[in-house]
């Protein structure tokens, strides 16, 4: 089905794709340079590639204006013959998950032992799921994360592979309020009221003051609307829902932008 | 990143937060018994040592210390020197559930009741929200949390009720909820759910579970707030009956030796510390 819709829109959900666009390729950057360091050791273990984590994303956690709060690389249970569940992941001094006052770049502590009271296991939680099972990026929330960051959370996880296996996940987290505060300004100019929504129709920011980021939009048709979105196809076609509403994707960022009549 | 299995951790978390207010030898002892008497802490674990003790928690290393040793002189603490050394958790069941008593005991009615509205206020808000905000996968997560329940043993009882409360904050999409979901049950959880050491209370709090995941799938907001308050209601209902039980089998005036309550109590509190 071809809508018309005005220029302006589809406008603004390229910018807001060319907001996250950077973020999706920097995790992409540091997929390619795991898999350069996973490529040519013989038996990669986690001693030797948690130092290489730490010099990938160190910089981008510590710059000033940065989008992420936290990033790593998650690996595949029993992958790294040293670890058998691992996670690498480092937090900036802006999270204050567990923060001591004067907290800087500092590495999140996790349990690794199943056999503990406190072990997750990451394999069964959407960020790992879904990209394992799509095997391309998915972009997580937004949603409370009370394990990592302590507050409203957007994760963005790619996988990682070593000679057509799963070798882990590359990722990245963003407080919502961040991103609402850059996004929020290019919905605005849409001039209608205006929500971005991600693929189970959440809203992540509107124009709406009425339209609680958190909220599910409840409109007719929006959740068929919004399937390509969930099952990871690059989706580009506006969509007209049955109640005069149009929907717009954003980009490859599985947002889409609903604008109201 | 999202991590909708690990209560555990994320209750631990709430322990070794900087405390609000003045640091205080006392809040650090309270806090620390609170998570000991409700096994967020383990039996044998190794606690922090003084120093990254003060520092998580926002206090003094003389704080700290002062904290430490009223816990070893409750015995709920053992001290070992040397390389392996350190400040290990005793978790004794007997210690356990007659220092649960003595809390019953020492709260007033008064104090009892305004916990539990407290604590229905911030989760009947939370199942409130909750309803409106659950998509396909929240109620599934739901579902799973509610399967993976032991309800055969207290601890298992409780352990599910947390990590329920917990999730159905988390599907709140309130950081805030969540924080003081997590907060009050690292303060009042033991207490609160004390019922649970009857296996009817456990049917129960599972039949509450089950009428809150039926409303939240029908998106039914005042339904899912009213079973989650009256599952409290009842909670505390019980926990006053208990104390009226504790405070009948022995007067305050002449505590007889902790060892030797009445047969009566000794059964219903058996496991009551798992």
């Amino acid at each position: 089905m071809t809508v018309t819709v005005d220029v302006t829109a589809q406008l603004i959900a390229q910018r807001i794709a060319s907001t996250i666009d950077p973020v999706f390729a920097m995790i992409d950057g540091w997929r390619d340079a795991v898999e350069r360091a996973i490529a040519t050791e013989p038996e990669p273990r986690a001693a030797s590639l948690d130092p290489l984590i730490a010099a990938l994303v160190a910089p981008e956690l510590e710059r000033p204006g940065s989008l992420i709060t936290g990033a790593g690389f998650v690996a595949s249970p029993g992958f790294l013959p040293d670890a058998p569940w691992h996670l690498a992941w480092w937090l900036s001094g802006a999270n204050t998950f567990r923060a001591a006052p004067d907290a800087g770049l500092r590495r999140l502590a996790t349990v690794n032992d199943p056999d503990s009271e406190q072990f997750r296991d990451y394999t069964t939680l959407e960020w790992w799921r879904v990209p394992e099972r799509t095997g391309t990026r998915h972009l997580t929330g937004p949603y409370v994360d009370y394990l990592c960051t302590d507050d409203y959370t957007v994760t963005i996880t790619t996988p990682v592979m070593a000679a057509g296996e799963l070798a882990g996940m590359v990722g990245t987290d963003l407080y919502v309020a961040r991103l609402e505060r850059v996004l929020l300004p290019v919905i605005r100019e849409s001039g209608h009221p205006c929500s971005l929504v991600n693929a189970s129709g959440r809203i992540v920011t509107s124009t709406d003051p009425h339209r609680a980021t958190g909220a599910l939009l409840r409109l007719d048709g929006l959740v068929d609307a919004l399937t390509p979105l969930r099952d990871a196809v690059t989706a580009t076609d506006a969509a007209a829902l049955p109640g005069g509403a149009t929907l717009v994707p954003c980009g490859d960022t599985s947002l889409a932008l609903v604008l109201e009549a | 990143m999202p991590q909708t299995t690990g209560r555990g951790d994320a209750t631990r978390a709430v322990v070794f937060s900087p405390l609000d207010g003045a640091g205080r030898a006392e809040l650090v002892e309270q806090r620390l018994t609170d998570a000991i008497v409700a096994g967020v802490l383990r039996d044998g674990e190794r606690l922090p040592s003084e120093s990254e003790l003060a520092r998580s928690l926002g206090v003094a290393v003389v704080t700290a210390r002062e904290a430490l040793e009223s816990l070893r002189d409750k015995g709920l603490v053992l001290t070992r020197r040397g390389r392996d050394g350190g400040s290990f958790v005793t978790h004794d069941r007997d210690a356990t559930t007659r220092m649960i008593d003595e809390r019953v005991r020492a709260q007033s009615r008064i104090e009892l009741r305004d916990l539990s509205l407290h604590y229905a206020a911030i989760a009947g808000m939370a199942a409130e929200v909750a309803a409106d905000r659950a998509s396909d996968d929240d109620v599934q997560s739901l579902v799973e949390i509610d399967e993976r329940a032991d309800l055969t043993t207290p601890g298992g009882a409780r352990r599910a009720v947390g990590r329920f409360q917990l999730e159905i904050a988390a599907v709140s999409q309130s950081p805030r909820l969540v924080h003081e979901e997590l907060r009050l049950q690292a303060e009042t959880g033991s207490l609160l759910w004390l019922c649970l050491r009857e296996q009817d209370y456990r049917d129960r709090s599972r039949q509450a579970r089950l009428d809150v995941i039926e409303a939240i799938r029908s998106v039914e907001p005042e339904r899912a707030r009213r079973v989650t308050t009256d599952h409290i209601a009842s909670a505390v209902e019980w926990l006053i009956e208990e104390k009226v039980r504790l405070e009948a089998s022995e007067p305050p005036e002449a505590p007889g030796p902790a060892g030797s309550p009445e047969a009566s109590v000794a059964e219903r509190t058996e496991g009551g510390a798992a």
